[in-house]
């Protein structure tokens, strides 16, 4: 079903589906204006969705030229001529053209299977596009992440906390209820999209490392490659307080840096080859700058290169809120959100719009 | 070692905990103190954290149906003297407790951090041996605060003090199933520094003062769960004579009322509860 794998928020979604646009198609003939009464939501927020959309279809198109040379030689690398700009103003770098005997092929579809191994700005926002978003159950955070956490990129996020096996099955079991509740907004002939799983096997789900020492971090990291060949499925690693361990006393600071970026490192490329999503949770701490201490993100400078998105969790008054400090997609804004016992939700204040920075 | 055996798959169903010896706060807390984890007590003087600690180092000896965790404890103290008086007299007190408990109850000094930190690598080969299922540190604060200096450099050398025991602590919790108590104490909070805001460390109050937990912003991420004692001087119900207008107002009585609250725990929503100090031990009140 089209509309369900949008880089949209999920309250949107569920809004779409239960109003009966579950397809690309069925969106592209009707009225903004329309749509915001179906769906009960400002044109804004429709003109946004509709953005989404003709982005994805364009895609799709069959009239989009791309020009590339098959097969590919050993540099790899096809020549693009730049196609119309899509909504995002991208086009494609001309690259190198390989001497020798060439032949040029027009294909018809983004996806070439003839360009295995280099890839093209053209390809890499459409495999953007279309990867999976894990949502956070909050649809401001949802929105400012621009779907949710996405797979393929490290997200860092600033916290510090550790886990207790009842309130992950807290959390389980109000998922699971609300995925029931969500079942039965989707229509009876959509049964792709329902999600019956009992808190248990939510639960079963999980893989859980202890780890004590910066030593038996470093393995574990190594060992992830291993470990994710074995159980294909899983598409999130969370490294609660990638810090804890190396902010002892480590005399030699340059072996902490290189430790550091050599696990950073290896983090990104299991997220690349295995599509995951990895999300790491660094601790904040306070730095003396000319008389006065200001809070500041522990591990210091070289490793805010560490990470894709980052992503600060403060403290406004009685209020928490999640500010994106760094993203090559999604500007800068702020929203709050609230823990509960069912896990993070929206945030039930009245001043419930995101904020833009 | 090997990373696989850093895999712990199927989860457990449940943590285990160590009761405190009252319904009404076990309730509080959701079974009680869990184990695996370090928790965190803070409080002014007087507050009750002694008496707490005293209370769960015999609740260790109870039988796992009863709460307890079948086990000996060791009590860490870097306040002196040590109050065996009256941890003998909360002995005679809890109900089902083996006999002669107090001779599974291991304690020993501390006088410097460095003292702590010779101590910890030999509880390796202690803590299975006397079977020790509850490291309790009374307290935690009173190591650190005559040991440095104000400036950065200094605090900066104490926060990696921080980190080395609190990751000692966390390898003996999680190798052997331990229940970790340190208590700290409080500082006042001066204006409203907004920019120096440890986490939701909002108006705690205790007796009127506006307080946060001693050691700063780097200790606080090196413990799992934290509570806060605290309490009030409350003016009781006037008499007849002060409501005639009759009396001089000068004496009034007053009476202290006791609380505790989750500041932060992962598992846990944010509530108090109200208890006393009774010749028993510490009791809730509903």
């Amino acid at each position: 079903m089209e509309v369900s794998s949008l880089p949209i928020s999920a309250s949107h979604r569920g809004k779409l589906i239960s109003a009966g646009y579950s397809s690309l198609s069925s969106l592209s003939s009707v009225s903004p204006s329309k749509l915001a009464q179906d769906l009960k939501i400002s044109e804004n927020e429709v003109l946004k969705i509709l953005k989404v959309v003709s982005a994805r279809k364009g895609g799709h198109r069959k009239n989009t030229l791309r020009v590339d040379i098959s097969p590919p030689l050993q540099s790899g690398i096809p020549f693009g001529v730049p196609v119309p700009p899509s909504p995002f103003g991208c086009f494609r770098l001309p690259s190198l053209v390989p001497s020798g005997p060439t032949r040029l092929r027009i294909v018809g579809q983004p996806f070439s299977p003839a360009i295995t191994r280099a890839q093209t700005a053209w390809d890499i926002l459409h495999e953007e596009e279309s990867s999976i978003c894990i949502t956070t159950s909050c649809s401001d955070l949802d929105e400012i992440l621009g779907g949710g956490i996405r797979c393929k990129e490290v997200t860092e996020i600033d916290t510090e906390g550790s886990f207790m096996v009842e309130r992950a099955s807290q959390i389980a079991e109000a998922c699971a209820e609300d995925m029931l509740e969500y079942n039965s907004l989707l229509r009876k002939d959509s049964q792709a999209c329902r999600v019956d799983k009992p808190p248990k096997a939510f639960m079963d789900n999980i893989f859980y490392f202890r780890i004590c020492t910066y030593t038996e971090q470093i393995a574990v990291v190594n060992y992830l490659e291993k470990f994710i060949n074995e159980h294909k499925d899983i598409k999130i690693v969370i490294i609660d307080s990638i810090t804890f361990h190396f902010r002892q006393e480590f005399e030699d600071m340059a072996l902490r840096t290189r430790l550091l970026s050599g696990m950073a490192l290896k983090l990104m490329k299991l997220a690349k080859k295995f599509n995951l999503a990895v999300v790491l949770l660094n601790q904040v701490t306070t730095k003396y700058n000319e008389g006065s201490f200001q809070l500041t993100l522990a591990l210091g400078d070289s490793w805010a290169h560490a990470s894709t998105n980052r992503i600060i969790l403060y403290w406004n008054g009685n209020e928490r809120y999640a500010y994106i400090d760094k993203s090559p997609s999604m500007r800068s804004a702020s929203a709050p959100y609230a823990v509960t016992s069912r896990g993070i939700r929206n945030s039930a204040s009245n001043c419930k719009r995101v904020k833009l920075m | 070692m090997k990373p696989e055996d850093l895999l712990r798959h199927p989860l457990p169903t449940q943590t285990p905990k160590l009761t405190l010896g009252c319904p009404i706060l076990d309730r509080f807390l959701g079974g009680g103190i869990p184990c695996d984890t370090i928790t965190e007590i803070f409080a002014e003087s007087g507050t009750g954290k002694t008496q707490l600690s005293l209370q769960l180092l015999l609740a260790a000896q109870l039988p796992i149906s009863r709460g307890g965790l079948s086990a000996s404890s060791l009590y860490l103290h870097s306040e002196f003297p040590f109050p065996s008086r009256r941890l003998h007299q909360l002995s005679f007190y809890r109900p089902h407790l083996p006999q002669n408990p107090l001779d599974r109850i291991f304690v020993e000094p501390l006088h410097s951090t460095d003292h702590l930190l010779d101590v910890l690598p030999r509880l390796d080969f202690l803590v299975p041996k006397l079977n020790i299922k509850l490291i309790v540190i009374d307290s935690i604060a009173a190591l650190f605060r005559g040991e440095y200096e104000n400036t950065p450099l200094e605090l900066k050398r104490r926060s990696g003090v921080f980190f080395k025991i609190s990751s000692k602590l966390k390898f003996l919790a999680r190798e052997f199933g331990l229940a970790v108590v340190l208590t700290n104490q409080v500082v006042d909070v001066m204006g409203s520094s907004n920019n120096l805001r440890i986490g939701n460390s909002m108006s705690l109050c205790s007796s009127g003062r506006t307080v946060c937990a001693a050691l700063g912003l780097s200790w606080a991420n090196c413990v799992n769960m934290r509570l806060f004692m605290w309490r009030e001087e409350e003016k009781v119900g006037m008499s007849e004579e002060e409501r005639l207008g009759e009396g001089d107002g000068s004496f009034q009585r007053l009476q202290t009322r006791r609380f505790i609250r989750v500041v932060f725990a992962p598992h846990l929503p944010d509530s108090s509860c109200e208890f006393v100090i009774r010749r028993e031990g510490i009791l809730g009140v509903s």
